[in-house]
């Protein structure tokens, strides 16, 4: 431990039992105050990255394994080879981008309208007392209701095509940003619109420059869930009735027992996760630099 | 008083000229101020008078109302009974600097100005602060002294008439503090505005004020000018008699301290 001894950690008094037998004491080395060098952080975060990738590399042998050897029928579990043959034929067929598109732009059409409806009602009830009044209890109570079980009245009111998948993903985004949102604006702190008051700032003024940006890390946590649900919507959505999409694809599959295409569609899924999770966060920290921790001086 | 020519003396305020001219302008006008919170009064008619230039301490114990009085001038308590005039928008320091930690600093000096002469004199009062260069710094990237002193810059970035201050030095560590003094009466003699500056701190009531009132159980129990030089207070022998009569009058004898 080459920790210097420069943080004494009062909080945490040696205990007589851990003191060393000559008397000498051993005051404040805390791992938590070691902060390793830079370049040693950079070859310690791709020795954990190489770490993490290990579990599913082991799985992807096993897999690999068990299909080379016959120990499961290729009709249940197809060899990662086919399952990327697959693939890039679906990608060369152009059958791949084609139904990607369609379920992107679906997952962007709700998303898009959900996440207005969200915020713009979240900004209502939590800037007026009739908002409050009118709105917040009736959509603290639709909320506790999950959304797929609407499916079956949706389908009635709306048919069975674009607009019923579309209006479900944007129910389903709209609750995780309007619950998120309006908690955020109702704990936006008393004393800075005191001091707004002081300033002179009209209602507009408080508006634009202490409670939205007040809101927005509680708008930005919505946002991260509703995204997520927004694929799972997507999913079950795009199983039914569906002439596109990469769910119509994997139906399709299953009808004639192409469990590599199945395959390949939920990897796809896994990808639109992973990727719209990761620009979240992006937009997060961008937006949210203010608050970052990790700025340095 | 203001050095106008060689040698001419033009006075800053007729208050100088011995009675001969009218007092300055008067900023603050409180008559009768009342106050209760849940039927227990705080504030039991208060007359209060401050005048263009006045640096006015307001002391009391915790408890005292003197809070309740400073938000009563800023108008952020308006349910108070009594007549009070005081300018549209009095500056407030508050005891936590109370930036925006979503908005760099100099936006935060800024906010709620729209005058094309906000900018520059923003900018100079951020060089007046010695945080010139800190103007795109988050507030969270700043010590809690340089947080005070970019509140101050903002107080101050209205050019005020009157400027507010609720225990803004509170907060502070002791030297921070000995600087924040001197930054403030420095400020304070550049900028000009009358000054109420609430504190429970005696020392820094006779080092700062030009006049000093005493709140006890929402009366005000003294009211009386401070007559020493602008600087080298500590020093003087008037400091001493003037601090143990004010802990006196606080309630605290001076072998207490």
């Amino acid at each position: 431990m080459s920790a210097p001894p420069t943080a004494p950690s009062s909080a945490h008094p040696a205990h007589p039992d851990q003191l060393p037998a000559d008397g000498s004491v051993r005051v404040g080395i805390d791992d938590r105050f070691h902060r390793p060098a830079p370049r040693a952080a950079g070859v310690r975060r791709a020795a954990q990255i190489g770490s993490r990738a290990l579990g599913p590399l082991i799985v992807l042998a096993v897999w690999w394994l068990a299909a080379a050897q016959s120990w499961v029928s290729p009709i249940l579990l197809p060899a990662p080879g086919t399952v990327w043959d697959a693939a890039v034929d679906l990608v060369v067929s152009g059958k791949l981008q084609e139904n990607l598109a369609v379920s992107l732009v679906r997952a962007l059409t709700g998303l898009g309208i959900g996440i207005a409806v969200g915020a713009a009602l979240a900004l209502f009830t939590g800037l007026s007392k009739a908002g409050e009044v009118l709105i917040d209890s009736n959509v603290q109570m639709i909320r506790s209701m999950p959304i797929l079980a609407l499916q079956p009245l949706v389908i009635v009111w709306f048919g069975i095509g674009e607009p019923t998948k579309v209006l479900l993903v944007a129910l389903a985004v709209t609750f995780p940003v309007y619950i998120n949102t309006h908690a955020a604006i109702r704990a936006v702190d008393s004393r800075f619109v005191e001091l707004a008051t002081t300033r002179g700032l009209g209602r507009l003024a408080l508006i634009r420059r202490v409670v939205l940006p007040g809101a927005l890390p509680g708008f930005l946590t919505g946002l991260r869930f509703a995204t997520s649900i927004s694929w799972l919507v997507l999913v079950v959505a795009e199983q039914i009735n569906a002439t596109a999409g990469i769910g119509y694809l994997m139906t399709q599959a299953r009808t004639v027992a192409r469990t590599d295409v199945i395959l390949v569609g939920l990897a796809v899924y896994a990808l639109l996760g992973l990727v719209s999770d990761t620009l979240v966060r992006l937009i997060e920290r961008k937006a949210l630099s203010w608050s970052s921790t990790l700025q340095a001086r | 008083m203001v050095l106008d020519a060689p040698g001419t003396l033009t006075p800053a305020t007729t208050t100088d000229d011995a009675g001969a001219a009218a007092p300055a302008p008067v900023v603050v006008e409180a008559h009768d101020v009342r106050r209760a919170f849940d039927g227990r009064g705080v504030l039991h008619g208060i007359d209060l008078t401050v005048r263009r230039g006045e640096f006015v301490a307001l002391l009391g114990r915790s408890g005292s109302g003197k809070s309740t009085l400073l938000r009563i001038l800023a108008k952020l308590d308006t349910d108070a009974a009594g007549t009070v005039s005081v300018p549209a928008l009095p500056a407030v320091a508050f005891q936590d600097s109370r930036l925006l930690p979503w908005a760099r600093v100099l936006p935060n000096v800024l906010l709620g100005l729209r005058d094309a002469a906000a900018r520059e004199r923003a900018r100079t009062l951020l060089d007046d602060v010695g945080l010139g260069d800190r103007a795109r710094a988050w507030p969270r990237q700043l010590s809690g002294g340089e947080q005070q002193r970019v509140a101050l810059a903002r107080a101050l970035a209205g050019a005020p008439e009157l400027l507010l201050m609720d225990e803004p030095f509170g907060a502070l560590d002791a030297l921070t503090r000995i600087r924040m003094h001197r930054l403030l009466r420095d400020l304070v003699s550049r900028y000009s505005p009358a000054v109420v500056l609430v504190t429970h701190d005696v020392d820094e009531a006779v080092l700062l004020a030009d006049r000093v009132l005493v709140l006890t159980d929402g009366r005000l129990s003294l009211d009386e000018p401070i007559d020493l030089p602008a600087t080298g207070r500590r020093s003087h022998p008037g400091f001493t008699a003037l601090r143990s009569r004010l802990l006196t009058e606080l309630g605290v004898g001076d072998d207490d301290h």
